[in-house]
């Protein structure tokens, strides 16, 4: 009879139970999670809609750069509202995922996309080992992706037609970087450390071979571990190298705890690193003092000091605060992809993905927005930033030529 | 800097590190000496800890205190705090099913892992926190060697509470009741020990060093993060296991043994094999000596 009794409560607990079952999984992700849900209610039963998905890291630590993407798909999406229908009789829509940087969320972020009919165009992913897996799934599915800032340049030597970015590459950054470090900083001796990403490893690859190609001599390259907080020792091993320049391809989270460690053991010299780097919250967690005289290349131009881009600073300061650094590439990949739905005059991902093909010219925050054949945009500026007083200020442009 | 300057360098790297893992494998191996049960939960108990010093932190120099009555209410909130969090998590959630299969128990104990850890975020949010650098940051040169401030506070505040743990288990009445209560539960209540009451305060002890271990986790490295005590806990229980779980001068030696491992192989290897090299180690000193290196007692309480 106990047996029995057990048994009852015991099915009674596990229904009551049941939503907790879904603790293995991020919070933040059910919660976008519902929210697409509660979109995709709300638009299908009032108007049709065509949407446009979103793909970031929303949560973890480099959710401060996937906000700063969030913030410029969010403003492109509202003035496009604000400018009437972009088809006629469709309201639109912007879809928001989380990947969490991780290439696994990343997968299933990109299948949810592809699984909605309404879905016609794609903005994401931040990083290359995020991007890299899941334009496979939006090739599959005909989706036309505009990745902001994804600078791997293996994404698009996959040969997907799918596939379109808005920044410069890494095969551009690294020589980019090097040519700077051996030519305007004279430094020759060189310890390169890369955060073993498709992004970091990537960047630091085209880094050492430019700088071979220059001349200078590397060190040592060795990677480190995302969400590691230890570096002294690997920093302690590299001061007894005694080298002119750190360089660093990773993101800020680490980049931030090696700047301050490097510090702490007291290694000397430049530290340099890339576009990853490129945020304030990169400053502000290293220590201000410790970033003092820290150097990175970014993705393109400074946004401040273009002219084309000054109505869209003056928007977004006055909706969101100061410009992120992978904010305006976001803006820029969200107007394409509306560009192309328009331009389609449906909502119909083949249509569409025609529509990009025809694109030439568009008329992009850094000037005339043009694509190669792979999908790579032709504005290929690398700037090159310093921490001065404790805020970026910028260097020069580091162009190819 | 010499060959021999960079060990002792490196060895002084890692000690920091392990110092820190030994005060949070401590919280592993008390609970586990009382009531044979691995606590998940207490990485994230840790990082309450961490999350909880930053609380008061930024309330204090709100108020702008100087920086030692800070960190001193820094580290009183903290311990309360876990203290505290300790003692429910071991009322609600494991007293009452200690007599249930031990399985049962391990697996609340992930449950609960994931339900601070959730909680943590909910409530600090999900990005990484700047957690204020209270010590002035201060560097010497001692023999081509050079030590932060930041690193000595970590040493030395880990021997004060490893010294004190250590008097406390060997040499009090509470000691020797949770001594007793470790070697037979059932023989100790007949004897009159609030067996209960002796279990929870562990669970408060222990709780409490880790407590400390996220504020100094938090001063040292500048940044924290909701799921940074998942890797930590992990790190520590290794340390745990590697000392001799159940054994509590074997989790402070198996902390710092770590550490200096990662160090060493960090500097020495690549920093890309860093925790290779230490599970390595771990698994190579398992195969040679199962009881890891100070376990006194093998044998399985039935």
């Amino acid at each position: 009879m106990r047996g029995v009794g057990q048994g009852t409560w015991g099915e009674g607990l596990r229904y009551f139970l049941y939503p907790l079952s879904l603790a293995p999984f991020p919070l933040p992700l059910i919660v976008c999670f519902g929210l697409l849900v509660g979109l995709v209610g709300c638009g299908g039963r009032s108007e049709p809609t065509v949407k446009i998905g979103f793909v970031a890291p929303l949560t973890g630590d480099q959710a401060p750069q996937g906000e700063d993407m969030f913030h410029g798909a969010l403003l492109a999406v509202e003035q496009a509202q604000a400018d009437g229908e972009i088809l006629p009789g469709y309201r639109l829509e912007l879809v928001v995922l989380d990947d969490q940087r991780n290439p696994t969320q990343a997968v299933s972020a990109a299948k949810k996309l592809v699984a909605d009919p309404d879905i016609v165009a794609m903005v994401g992913h931040l990083n290359s080992s995020c991007t890299m897996p899941a334009s496979a799934i939006y090739h599959q599915a005909r989706l036309l992706q505009v990745s902001p800032v994804s600078s791997n340049p293996q994404i698009s030597r996959q040969g997907f037609d799918t596939f379109y970015r808005t920044c410069a590459t890494d095969d551009l950054q690294g020589p980019a970087a090097a040519r700077f470090i051996v030519q305007d900083l004279k430094a020759q001796k060189v310890f390169v450390l890369d955060d073993m990403t498709t992004y970091g490893r990537g960047l630091a690859n085209e880094l050492i071979r430019a700088l071979n190609a220059l001349g200078a001599e590397v060190l040592g390259h060795e990677g480190i571990t995302q969400a590691d907080k230890e570096f002294t020792p690997i920093l302690t091993k590299i001061k007894s190298l005694n080298p002119d320049l750190v360089y660093f391809a990773g993101m800020f989270p680490e980049g931030a705890l090696l700047i301050k460690q490097r510090q702490d053991v007291g290694l000397g010299g430049y530290f340099m690193g890339g576009d990853g780097l490129f945020d304030v919250a990169l400053i502000d967690l290293s220590g201000s003092q410790a970033a003092e005289g820290v150097y990175l290349s970014t993705i393109g131009s400074d946004i401040y000091r273009v002219s084309t881009a000054r109505a869209f600073v003056q928007a977004y300061e006055a909706r969101f605060g100061p410009v992120g650094a992978y904010s305006a590439y976001a803006y820029e990949a969200t107007n394409i992809a509306i560009w192309a739905i328009r331009k389609a005059g449906k909502p119909d991902r083949a249509a569409v993905l025609a529509a990009m093909k025809t694109l030439k010219d568009y008329p992009g925050l850094f000037g005339p927005q043009n694509f190669d054949e792979k999908g790579d945009s032709l504005i290929r500026d690398i700037g090159i930033f310093t921490v001065r007083s404790g805020r970026f200020s910028f260097v020069k442009i580091a162009t190819q030529d | 800097m010499t060959s021999l300057q960079l060990f002792f360098q490196q060895l002084a790297n890692g000690l920091t590190l392990g110092a820190i893992y030994a005060l949070i494998a401590l919280g592993y191996t008390m609970v586990y000496g009382v009531i044979q049960l691995i606590n998940f939960a207490h990485g994230e108990v840790f990082m309450v800890g961490a999350y909880g010093a930053l609380s008061v932190i930024l309330l204090c120099t709100a108020a702008h205190l100087p920086w030692p009555v800070v960190l001193l209410a820094a580290a009183l909130g903290a311990l309360l705090l876990c203290g505290g969090l300790g003692g429910v998590i071991e009322r609600i959630a494991y007293r009452p099913i200690r007599r249930a299969p031990r399985l049962n128990a391990l697996i609340t104990a992930i449950g609960m892992s994931f339900f601070l850890q959730n909680a943590l975020m909910l409530c600090y949010g999900a990005t990484d926190r700047q957690f204020p650098s209270l010590i002035p940051s201060v560097r010497w040169d001692v023999g081509g060697l050079s030590f932060t401030g930041m690193q000595l506070l970590i040493w030395g505040s880990s021997a004060v509470l490893m010294a004190f743990l250590q008097v406390l288990v060997m040499s009090t009445k509470l000691g020797k009741a949770m001594r007793a209560t470790s070697q037979d539960p059932v023989a100790c209540a007949l004897l009159g020990i609030p067996v209960d009451r002796i279990i929870a305060i562990t669970f408060v002890i222990g709780s409490a060093l880790g407590a400390i271990g996220g504020l100094l986790f938090g001063l040292y490295y500048g940044t924290i993060n909701f799921h940074d005590g998942y890797l930590m806990g992990m790190k520590a229980f290794t340390a745990a296991v590697l000392g001799g779980i159940g054994n509590i001068p074997g989790a402070m030696i198996g902390g710092l043994v770590l550490g200096m491992l990662e160090g060493l192989g960090a500097g020495y290897l690549s920093s890309q094999w860093k925790n290779v090299f230490a599970f390595v180690a771990l698994v190579a000193l398992l195969l040679f000596k199962p009881t890891g290196l100070l376990a006194e007692r093998v044998a399985e309480r039935a």
